[in-house]
């Protein structure tokens, strides 16, 4: 069935090469449907407002300009939903990456009573829907005045990206051998040096799959972010709203904040995405 | 802490001197008793220490487990056996299953968003899964670059649901050149006024299921291409040395080896898709009319926009439970032991 097959004979060579051949075109054209809606959304940034809503419109644009770009990133409001984002999302991956090797390394490689049912709990809540979380949140939230507050969104999300963080970390705590922590404690090494000085560096790749699975989860967040936050958004909160004021008439600057709002994320994904593929299979095929 | 640890230290000194009189007379080697009970003394110092760490190391877990996740559950199952309203402060009453009985029999939002949500699993399931199953196993058959391939169709899963909200609002929108209209236009079907396909009644949820779909096959993509690789080539040699046609090949051999994972996606997708919460809400606001009224959104809206929290509790737990139960129902009715591993 493989072209490199040299003992088959010609024709069936011939054939199985024909039909590989066919495959690619067929999977080419798929990835071209998929890329698609992203490279629209693109190149809709790019065009000037004319472009976009001329009477007889053409599909690739006449000419390009950063008009778009330049409104949005020298407006005030974008930049400052922009940081929200940011010190929101990246304060969860850090306490999630703390806590979820904390607790990962207690259920992979400690052994106490009620473990597989603490372990079962937390694995529950991947499958439970997060509005169940969501109005006592809300009204605990509201008596403690943090609503509007980056911390009133990064507890809720570290509580609900744990559950991720441990599946990994557990699974890759389980892999180190008990021996080198025999041999750790034996030299003198306290379990938290154990874990933060030894075991990291080990775990490096778990951490960055939790770390970029975290990441896109929090980014893309709306649930919370938009009944919580009713003043300081973040970005997909700020992205609904503008598609509301827009009204359909601004569709180049929806699209720039589209490609702005992308770009953290994919640059990550790029880097990081066979940790994140390997941490996503891992917690699907688990969970 | 340190009661705990004094309190140790005092018992093992008194083991000591009473089991050490008794020995020093028998055997008359005392520092023989002093290094045994100090290796005594230190193992128990080493459990208690061992005992504290694994408490501090479960620390931010159960902290935040209790605090934002089991608390909060709890809560909002007293809440939907209560008729709270705006205030779950105010006095209110227990009506026990009562609030679940009104949702479910007399509540018709409550029953199209039901309808809604049933059409848009059920289309969601039959898009995502062919989708990503047929990819899947063509993507296995290449050699030559799968990784670029992968890339593409994993790119989707990366993009906030808002933003994918957004570019196929604008894809299909009636206002500007989207493309829909646009193409329909060079191929003189276009219409005047331009098709809304989100402003109509008749296709918003299935506008709501591509986008969601666009989204969600590069997540089953990685679990059939998974399983796809667990099957090892000598089978499927073995297969087309026994003059299997592909076909053949694929429907006797690979499909059936697969049946976990593709149980796994199955469970994946349905899940997913009761969890609908923000195309609607960026996209169509549950309409036009009804016509996208999810659970998830009808719970939110409840709370939120109505302030009835007790309804909003009652759906979400109608939700949840439903959740649970297709996935109980897939793992254990079909094949229960190869589902639980994977």
């Amino acid at each position: 069935m493989k072209g490199s097959d040299q003992a088959a004979p010609p024709a069936v060579k011939n054939r199985t090469s024909r039909r590989t051949v066919v495959i690619f075109i067929i999977v080419v054209v798929a990835a071209g449907v998929f890329l698609f809606p992203l490279l629209w959304m693109l190149l809709t940034s790019l065009r000037p407002r004319a472009d976009i809503y001329k009477a007889v419109p053409t599909i690739i644009p006449e000419a390009f300009n950063f008009d778009n770009y330049r409104y949005i990133l020298t407006q005030e409001k974008f930049p400052r939903f922009f940081l929200n984002s940011v010190v929101i999302t990246s304060s969860t991956v850090l306490i999630v990456l703390f806590s979820s090797l904390m607790g990962g390394y207690a259920l992979g490689m400690r052994r106490f009573r009620g473990q597989n049912m603490l372990f079962f709990l937390v694995t529950l809540v991947l499958a439970i829907p997060y509005i169940m979380y969501l109005v006592p949140i809300f009204v605990m939230e509201m008596y403690l005045d943090l609503r509007n507050t980056w911390l009133g969104l990064i507890l809720p999300y570290v509580a609900l990206n744990l559950p991720w963080g441990l599946l990994i970390m557990r699974g890759a705590f389980s892999t180190i051998p008990l021996d080198l922590k025999d041999s750790a404690t034996i030299d003198g090494c306290s379990e938290f040096r154990f874990v933060f000085a030894i075991c990291t560096p080990i775990l490096k790749p778990a951490l960055a799959a939790a770390t970029i699975i975290t990441f896109v989860f929090v980014w893309e967040e709306f649930l919370f972010a938009s009944s919580i936050n009713v003043r300081n958004y973040t970005l997909p909160v700020y992205f609904k709203f503008l598609l509301v004021e827009t009204q359909g008439q601004e569709w180049g600057k929806v699209g720039a904040v589209v490609v702005v709002t992308i770009l953290p994320v994919l640059i990550l994904f790029l880097v990081f995405r066979n940790f994140f593929i390997k941490g996503l299979s891992e917690g699907m095929l688990k969970g | 802490m340190m009661f705990l640890s004094r309190e140790g230290r005092v018992s093992v000194a008194k083991g000591r001197t009473a089991h050490g009189r008794f020995c020093q007379e028998r055997t008359g080697s005392a520092m023989d008793e002093a290094l045994a009970a100090q290796k005594h003394r230190m193992r128990a110092r080493r459990r208690f220490r061992e005992r504290r760490n694994l408490f501090l190391f479960l620390l931010p877990t159960l902290f935040f487990v209790v605090v934002f996740l089991a608390f909060p559950l709890l809560s909002s199952g007293y809440l939907s056996l209560t008729d709270v309203r705006a205030n779950i402060f105010e006095p209110h009453k227990l009506i026990g299953l009562k609030g679940y009985y009104q949702t479910i029999v007399k509540d018709s939002f409550f029953h199209t968003a039901m309808r809604n949500q049933t059409i848009y699993a059920v289309s969601y399931f039959f898009l995502t899964f062919s989708c990503s199953l047929i990819l899947a196993i063509l993507i296995n058959e290449l050699r030559k670059g799968v990784e670029i391939l992968q890339v593409i169709f994993y790119l989707p899963m990366i993009i906030p649901l808002s933003i994918v909200g957004g570019i196929f609002l604008w894809i299909f929108s009636g206002t500007g050149n989207g493309f829909y209209n646009l193409v329909l236009n060079h191929l003189g079907l276009g219409q005047s006024p331009p098709v809304n396909v989100y402003g109509d009644p008749r296709y918003a949820l299935f506008g709501l299921v591509i986008a969601r779909s666009w989204k969600m096959t590069g997540f089953t993509l990685i679990i059939f291409l998974a399983g796809l690789k667990g099957i090892s080539k000598e089978v499927r040699e073995a297969a087309q040395i026994d003059g299997a046609s592909f076909r053949q090949e694929l429907f006797r051999v690979v499909l059936p080896m697969l049946r976990p994972y593709l149980l796994i996606g199955v469970v994946w997708i349905l899940i997913n898709s009761m969890k609908e919460f923000d195309l609607p809400a960026v996209m169509t606001f549950g309409g036009p009319g009804t016509a996208t009224l999810t659970l998830y959104y009808r719970a939110w809206s409840l709370a939120f926009e109505y302030w009835e929290m007790g309804k909003s509790a009652q759906v979400s737990y109608i939700t949840a439970l439903l959740i649970l139960l297709v996935s109980w129902v897939f793992n254990r009715i079909f094949k229960p032991e190869t589902a639980q591993r994977g």
